[in-house]
């Protein structure tokens, strides 16, 4: 083989190479494999037509645009939120700090029942927006808003740390050069957070893709409107249909596996032009 | 006068960085801020800058009052002790920043900015690394292109904090001497921070010289080196024996006996040499108890007999091996431009 050893200076290599693939395969690789061989159980044909089935379709469509937007909007606000607890002290900071982490917390059942009771036309959101003929709950709006609420943490917990260690002196020396807050904002500090939001963009849409919980309480379910595939993966098995959830299970986790994978190789982009 | 800076005092708690500082840097010359660290010197800098803004008195630059003035609209070019580069621009887009951020209609065109930020990268000589990231730059190329970023935007002043002090002694040297052949060419008004007072002697046309927030003395390199107001400039401006003795009628008692004022000492070891004989009578007796060779000069480490003071002097390599070739048990020194406090004056001792 052409390929050397190459001995490395730091020890233990080998051996939490070891414990990683042995834990990796414990918990993901084994249990995933055997998914795929399930699915495998049908033949290419019958897999196509499960997949391209009209209503699966249209849950596979809902699924990713949803939590793609509510991930997008997390990573605005969850860079604003994250930028005033790690730039500013006020009163309250440790309690909004304390806050954020809630939605990792909170049963998700119980967020969904809370959300669409007050985003429900009777509740105290749901009436103020009714008014303006906007219907959050019960329709794809509340799969937006669980979504949002389920990705937060993961947008300002990743972006605190780096906005917390930037360097002040780039400020200054844009300041210097004439540059006002919006031009500091764009051109020198948003390049250098850009990786860790993308990060934390990625972490909340992996989350949003498999939420479950809080969705079903506050969506409608409306197969073709609002139904999302985890939630169409459920009613298959309910009708042990096991063979099509596979299906689409295993066509979601390809699709979900793309898009990390993508956005990995988008972040460790921006990373090396920014260590360079 | 391009700079006054008007009873200026900040403090940061408790701490006082500055009190009541009244200075005016004049134009098209380099000045430099020389203290030691916590005398108040960078806080003096980044207040003339906006970055920090003053508790009292009044900054005016070129004639107009900027206290409040923020930085942006100051212009002045700001040059850190760590470079501060945008990691993630080119070298030259890091320079042309200043140019792409103004306002459309002071914008220069985009051929303009290249010509300007080429024109700027030959003067500091990084012409073949314009699309290299700072990254992949040495220290001493990264300083360089932070002096041609703060130099794009035609600064009326040009402010240095450290400039120098993240980088090796050899290219330390090299870039404070390229330094000032820029400024004997394109004059621009400048004030550079510094602790180190060979840094300042080499490059600046004026030195102000602080101490725990407060100037201790304002001249030239030469002037404040050979007239140093206080003891405190003295021993901040090179090595200096420092002892107590007493005065008795203009001669000096090493021995603590009775009679005269009591005085402190100051000379520095250049300015002691060492006698084999006692001539006129004014040499100290003393032994030599260990040298030390720097190069071209030689430091030799004296004990005086009377008194136990220990001197230290700096000498020629060649007087030192006469010196060494007699091998005498005693030799004499004697003192030149040495200085004298006396006591009642209140200063402290300054350790070498």
């Amino acid at each position: 083989m052409g390929v050397k050893k190459r001995r490395t200076k730091l020890p233990g290599f080998g051996l939490t190479l070891g414990l990683s693939i042995t834990y990796m395969s414990l918990l993901i690789f084994i249990p995933l494999s055997a998914l795929i061989l399930y699915a495998a159980h049908l033949s290419f044909t019958d897999f196509w037509e499960l997949i391209i089935n009209e209503r699966v379709l249209a849950a596979f469509k809902i699924s990713f645009l949803s939590t793609f937007w509510a991930a997008a909007f997390n990573f605005i606000f969850g860079l604003i939120i994250a930028w005033i607890l790690s730039r500013y002290s006020f009163f309250g900071k440790k309690i909004i700090d304390a806050l954020i982490d809630l939605p990792f917390a909170i049963p998700t059942a119980v967020a969904g029942i809370a959300l669409s009771y007050i985003f429900s036309p009777n509740g105290i959101l749901g009436s103020f927006l009714q008014k303006f003929g906007i219907e959050i709950a019960y329709s794809k709006g509340g799969i937006l808003i669980a979504l949002i609420f389920i990705g937060l943490p993961f947008v300002v917990r990743t972006a605190q740390p780096v906005i917390a260690e930037l360097d002040k002196e780039l400020e200054e020396a844009a300041a210097s050069l004439g540059a006002n807050f919006y031009q500091i904002f764009f051109k020198v500090i948003f390049p250098s957070i850009f990786p860790a939001l993308l990060t934390g963009f990625a972490l909340a849409f992996a989350r949003g893709l498999g939420e479950y919980g809080s969705i079903i309480f506050i969506s409608s379910n409306m197969p073709y409107e609002s139904e999302i595939v985890p939630l169409l993966i459920v009613k298959k098995l309910l009708q042990f249909d096991y063979r099509g959830a596979s299906a689409i299970g295993v066509t979601m986790l390809v699709c979900a596996f793309i898009l990390l994978f993508f956005i990995n190789i988008l972040q460790g982009y921006a990373k090396r032009r920014r260590k360079n | 006068m391009s700079i006054e800076i008007t009873q200026v005092g900040k403090k940061f708690g408790d701490f006082t960085a500055l009190e009541n500082i009244n200075l005016t840097i004049p134009d098209g010359e380099i000045t430099a801020l020389l203290g030691p660290s916590g005398s108040g010197k960078t806080t003096l800098l980044r207040i003339i800058a906006g970055l920090e803004t003053p508790d009292t008195g009044t900054i005016s630059l070129f004639g107009e009052d900027s206290t409040w003035k923020q930085t942006k609209d100051r212009k002045v070019g700001f040059v850190f002790q760590h470079y501060a580069l945008f990691k993630h621009m080119s070298v030259f887009e890091n320079v042309a920043f200043g140019l792409r951020i103004r306002p459309r209609r002071l914008r220069p065109d985009k051929a303009e900015i290249r010509r300007k930020v080429f024109s700027l990268l030959s003067l500091v000589q990084l012409e073949s690394m314009a699309n290299r990231l700072p990254g992949e730059l040495s220290g001493g190329q990264k300083q360089r292109v932070a002096l041609a970023r703060a130099l794009a935007i035609e600064p009326k002043v040009l402010l240095l904090d450290e400039p120098f002090g993240a980088l090796d002694a050899k290219v330390r040297q090299e870039l404070r001497r390229w330094l000032r052949f820029l400024h004997d060419e394109i004059h621009i008004t400048s004030v550079f921070v510094t602790h180190d007072q060979e840094e300042a002697l080499e490059v600046s046309d004026n030195i102000v010289i602080l101490n725990k927030g407060k100037i201790e003395q304002i001249g030239a390199p030469e002037d404040v080196y050979d007239h140093p107001a206080n003891p405190f400039v003295y021993g901040f401006l090179g090595n200096v024996n420092l002892f107590h003795a007493r005065l008795d009628k203009g001669v000096l008692n090493l021995n603590h006996a009775e009679g005269g004022a009591e005085v402190s000492f100051f000379v520095r070891p250049q300015d002691v040499v060492i006698s084999l004989s006692n001539e006129n009578g004014k040499g100290v007796e003393a032994k030599i108890t260990g040298h030390r060779i720097l190069g071209s000069r030689v430091r030799v480490n004296l004990k005086t007999i009377a008194g136990e003071k220990e001197i230290e002097a700096d000498i020629d390599k060649k007087q030192w091996a006469l010196i060494e070739k007699e091998n005498r048990e005693t030799i004499y020194i004697l003192f030149f431009g040495a200085k004298i406090y006396s006591k009642d004056e209140t200063w402290s001792d300054y350790a070498i």
